[in-house]
């Protein structure tokens, strides 16, 4: 009879080691992946989660079709566009995590 | 198979250190800091932890937003204009090569993004009231990370500006071509 406890006390932890693990697993895989960084249903991220702005309107060229010189003109001029729109946000530039900027460093005034 | 209690207690305290150890953080001390400096991060601590907040929160829209434009430019444009110009058999080594480039900087980007992004969540876990110096190299670090990740932006648009060149000279190319084949 308490051998049969044992049993069934030692088949408990071993469930629970191995749920830590494949916790460990999955929570490694979803870090490591880069989709922790993408994920903005996590906590902490309610005020932006509305602000994603939808791909839709990036315009998809064709990859079938002859090339002549309306084909090239079209693309180029479709580049471009996006190009201008990617180019004109200067992300992560400044220096927000600057000393100055948190106030880490004493004002020199 | 006999199993004895000490074999179950070990077991249980076993399961209670793993679980333990999965919450342990690592932090280094390394900079030398005057007792005012070191006052001051106490001080505002509280407001430079709803910064890093602000930022933190901020920086995943940001990574997202222009995450999905970075990678429309690759697969909606450049992957489909070499693919178009491939198929009508002429010659793409050059357009190719700069999307090749570009790819590979997109996945820079990506690689350093998630690093910066751990190094910001490590500085906003640190409790700056207590450990102040570790705070300070830990946004240090951040700052660091950050400054990588705009590198890499700046990359990817001198890489698209590049493309761009490749296809207009794809395009002069093609109207050359074209104008000896009529002669």
């Amino acid at each position: 009879m308490e051998e049969h406890e044992h049993r069934f006390s030692l088949m408990i932890i071993l469930s629970i080691i191995l749920a830590f693990i494949l916790t460990f697993v999955s929570m490694a895989l979803y870090n490591s992946s880069g989709a922790a960084q993408l994920d903005l249903s996590r906590p902490g991220y309610k005020d932006v989660r509305s602000q994603v702005v939808n791909d839709d309107n990036f315009q998809d060229y064709s990859s079938s079709g002859s090339i002549n010189q309306a084909a090239i003109n079209e693309f180029v001029s479709m580049y471009h566009q996006q190009a201008v729109k990617t180019e004109s946000v200067d992300a992560f530039g400044g220096d927000p995590l600057s000393t100055d900027a948190l106030g880490l460093v004493p004002t020199s005034n | 198979m006999r199993i004895t209690n000490k074999l179950l207690i070990f077991g249980f305290v076993t399961v209670a250190l793993i679980s333990g150890l999965a919450f342990l953080p690592v932090f280094a001390q390394n900079t030398a800091m005057t007792d005012q400096q070191v006052q001051l991060i106490r001080d505002n601590c509280v407001s430079t932890k709803n910064t890093l907040n602000q930022l933190h929160s901020s920086d995943a829209l940001l990574r997202v937003n222009r995450g999905q434009i970075y990678e429309s430019m690759s697969t909606k444009l450049m992957e489909k204009f070499n693919s178009r110009v491939s198929s009508n058999g002429l010659s793409n080594s050059n357009l190719v090569l700069v999307a090749n480039n570009y790819s590979t900087a997109l996945d820079t980007f990506r690689a350093d993004y998630i690093i910066y992004e751990k190094q910001l969540t490590l500085s906003m876990n640190i409790d700056c009231s207590k450990q102040p110096i570790v705070f300070y190299d830990a946004v240090a670090l951040a700052r660091n990370e950050r400054s990588q990740v705009h590198a890499d932006v700046l990359k990817l648009n001198q890489l698209i500006d590049q493309y761009q060149a490749s296809v207009s000279q794809f395009g002069q190319d093609y109207q050359t071509a074209m104008q000896g084949v009529k002669q």
